[in-house]
């Protein structure tokens, strides 16, 4: 039979509640991001760039948006014949359907899915984490080290290794303790939320785990614990780039905001880089005889007539005639009408300011939805 | 089944456009930002629903293989139909105006065999304009005529080279090479199938001609309906032609007309990021393209991928194609920079409005 060597599970089912009005509609890793990004794109282009060309994405919350944009996967180079793209919606049996109760379970109950490739490894990401990593260097680490899991890890300042999974390892980076949320951290290494399993030691892990009726089918929660008690070979891989966890309003603002740096960390025009996405059908953008557009990202398809500072505009966004937009998102064809004043605002998707508006204030974040008004205070 | 099968010619030279076709052909032209001439033909067949598209190729084609590949961004790259690369002869001789030679009709008759359709639009690979063909195809099929032609109706003293058509009614009664008149062929047209195969049998003699030209003889005995389109066209006869349509673009109908979200204009895909604009920067009424960076002053001018302006740089009036750097302090004005130009500091470069300063592909000046 044929084999594949590493098979990539990646975790599109979550809701994102914490994004609010951004996630009425669509599922957190479908959420624009970047300009012509969705959240999705870094860890799919990971992947591609990467050499892993096949990989299951788990729905379930709100998945119409993603499954539109994934399409065959051809925009990611993941259309391929024996591989590529597959969405991984829950689904009914003999004895009924069940929803995927946690990130565990959403893999326990792709398990036939997984033995179709009969993988020797199986990495787990998230679909919602701005980064580039080459997962081959992570997936060289584990065939060295001999592991079951690997975790990819990131030291973080100890003020807020509290709000992590923290890893505690000897000198050979062997995890000797796993701690979820820890008050009094005793390591500032946390997990990214990247795993490798051995496909076996998994396969067998989801088995036991399913049958526990007092798990939360979760990673973190059960199936990391469980190994760590096997005395199972858990490494942690220590990751040195930049990684943000995007799940949050004002994490969400800010990492945007920090694109438009001149020094900025993560720079989507570093020739290094190589983001791939489905936003490629507009053409280029126009700015009008008034427009004045500074500091900011532009992506095609947009018509500036008014003026715009310190923001990133998605494809297919109109700012008419002496509107004025400051430190603002503007997401995918959403409209800022003339005269309106927009400041420190997120306008979701295909929403619009009114003509003559003024929307946003310093010191909070405004989301503007289609039909829905959120202020984050920051 | 859909009884309609295109063919693209790209297998013609334009004179008129210097060091820019001497690294392509004109079917291959960067336009727009981000588009090549050539995504409008095919683009326009795919919206009017034409799912086999044949493309005669220049002998020259790399340029264009590389932009279209097996037909994806077009939905072309299928099991039934799609995209068919029909090799076109090399030039017998050289002649002005020639766009379908009929040699290369005769030398890919297989696939006009081949398919089933009872159609095939003919289109030339160089004409900007979003055509809907669907109402000529209907008229076609309607009036029974084995030919149908695509004309526009010109305004009066609108100079333009071509083939001119008089019609007596909805019947074309002539066909005439002029530099003006009122009805100008839109170097497209739809025939039945079994009527070209018919030609290529009884004119193969004259396969060194123009197919048009020989119709053209051929009037008499044989009906020619007509379809009227009038919607915005540019002529690509040169770059003349080529700068005043791309400043064409500064004007919103005319880019509401070209780039309607109903019938997308569809191009390879590059997967560049966001245009980035940096403090300071001043683009006033600019076609901009994602990818590059800003950090100068742009006007009236139309921007593609990855150029990038740096700080003091003036454009005005310019078209800057891929991946083209104004150094800082430089000075740019009607002029046209091909693919990956540099112009070094404070370097002053002046066409004028009527004729635009041409810098050839990779320059650095």
């Amino acid at each position: 039979m044929r084999k594949k060597e590493c098979v990539a599970m990646l975790l599109a089912g979550g809701q994102g509640s914490r994004l609010g009005v951004l996630t009425e509609k669509i599922a957190k890793p479908a959420v624009s991001f970047g300009g012509k990004y969705r959240m999705i794109d870094f860890s799919l282009s990971n992947c591609v760039n990467s050499g892993i060309d096949t990989v299951g994405v788990l729905i379930q919350y709100k998945p119409s948006l993603l499954n539109r944009y994934l399409g065959t996967g051809a925009a990611w180079d993941l259309d391929a014949a024996w591989g590529g793209v597959h969405i991984l919606p829950p689904y009914a049996t003999q004895t009924g359907g069940e929803w995927y109760e946690g990130t565990a379970d959403a893999i326990y109950h792709n398990i036939d899915f997984l033995d179709g490739y009969d993988p020797e490894y199986v990495i787990i990401l998230s679909g919602d984490h701005l980064y580039q990593m080459d997962y081959n260097l992570m997936l060289d680490f584990h065939k060295l080290m001999g592991a079951d899991l690997t975790v990819a890890v990131k030291t973080v300042p100890w003020e807020e290794a509290s709000r992590f999974g923290i890893m505690s390892v000897d000198q050979d980076m062997r995890i000797t303790r796993f701690a979820e949320k820890p008050k009094e951290p005793e390591s500032n290494l946390a997990s990214m939320g990247i795993y490798i399993f051995t496909w076996p030691v998994l396969r067998a892990a989801l088995l036991a785990d399913h049958a526990d009726p007092e798990s939360d089918k979760d990673f973190g929660k059960n199936i990391i614990p469980t190994l760590l008690g096997q005395g199972k070979n858990l490494f942690a891989y220590q990751f040195s780039g930049y990684w943000k966890d995007v799940g949050t309003i004002p994490s969400y603002y800010s990492t945007q905001m920090e694109l438009l740096a001149e020094n900025a960390e993560f720079r989507l025009h570093d020739t290094r880089m190589h983001i791939l996405s489905n936003f490629n059908e507009h053409p280029s953008h126009f700015i009008g005889g008034d427009g004045r557009v500074e500091h900011s990202m532009v992506c095609n398809g947009c018509e500036i007539c008014g003026e715009v500072y310190n923001s990133i505009l998605s494809p297919g966004v109109t700012v008419e005639k002496g509107a004025v937009v400051r430190d603002s998102i503007l997401l995918p064809e959403s409209t800022v009408g003339e005269g309106a004043r927009v400041e420190r605002t997120i306008l979701n998707e295909n929403a619009s300011v009114a003509a003559g508006a003024s929307i946003g204030a310093p010191g909070k974040i405004t989301v503007i939805g289609e039909n829905a008004v959120m202020e984050v205070d920051v | 089944m859909n009884r309609t099968i295109g063919l693209i010619s790209t297998n013609y030279s334009v004179p008129g456009f210097g060091s820019v076709t001497e690294v392509r052909p004109a079917a291959s032209i960067p336009f727009g930002g981000r588009y090549r001439l050539l995504d409008f033909a095919l683009s326009n067949m795919v919206n009017s629903r034409i799912q086999t598209v044949g493309l005669v190729t220049p002998y020259f084609y790399r340029s264009i293989m590389d932009h279209v590949g097996a037909g994806k961004p077009w939905d072309l790259s299928r099991k039934e139909g799609g995209l068919y690369i029909l090799p076109g002869t090399v030039f017998g001789f050289h002649e002005e105006n020639a766009r379908f030679l009929f040699r290369d009709l005769l030398h890919n008759l297989e696939y006009l065999r081949q398919g089933d359709g009872d159609y095939i639009l003919v289109s030339s690979g160089t004409l900007v304009a979003n055509i809907d063909y669907q109402p000529m195809i209907a008229k076609h099929e309607l009036e029974g005529k084995p030919v149908t032609l695509l004309y526009k109706k010109m305004q009066p003293g609108e100079k333009r080279p071509g083939r001119y058509l008089t019609l007596d009614g909805d019947t074309v009664a002539g066909i005439r090479r002029a530099d003006e008149g009122e009805n100008l062929l839109l170097d497209s047209f739809i025939a039945d199938k079994s009527f070209l195969l018919r030609m290529a049998r009884d004119y193969a003699a004259l396969d060194y001609m123009d197919f048009l030209d020989i119709l053209a003889h051929v009037l008499p005995e044989v009906a020619v309906g007509c379809c009227a389109f009038d919607g915005y066209v540019a002529f690509m006869d040169g770059m003349e032609d080529y700068f005043r349509a791309s400043l064409d673009l500064l004007d919103s109908s005319v880019r509401r007309e070209l780039f309607q979200s109903d019938r997308p204009i569809r191009t390879k895909a590059h997967d560049t990021p966001p245009a980035l604009y940096a403090p300071g920067s001043a683009v006033k009424n600019s076609v901009m393209t994602a990818g590059s960076i800003i950090e100068g002053s742009v006007e009236n001018s139309v921007c593609f991928r990855n150029v990038r302006i740096e700080k003091g740089a003036v454009v005005r009036n310019c078209v800057l194609m891929e991946k083209c750097v104004v150094k800082a302090g430089a000075r740019l004005e009607n002029v046209v920079c091909d693919k990956n130009v540099t112009v070094s500091e404070y370097t002053v470069v002046c066409g004028t409005a009527e004729h635009p300063c041409v810098l050839a592909k990779g320059g650095v000046v």
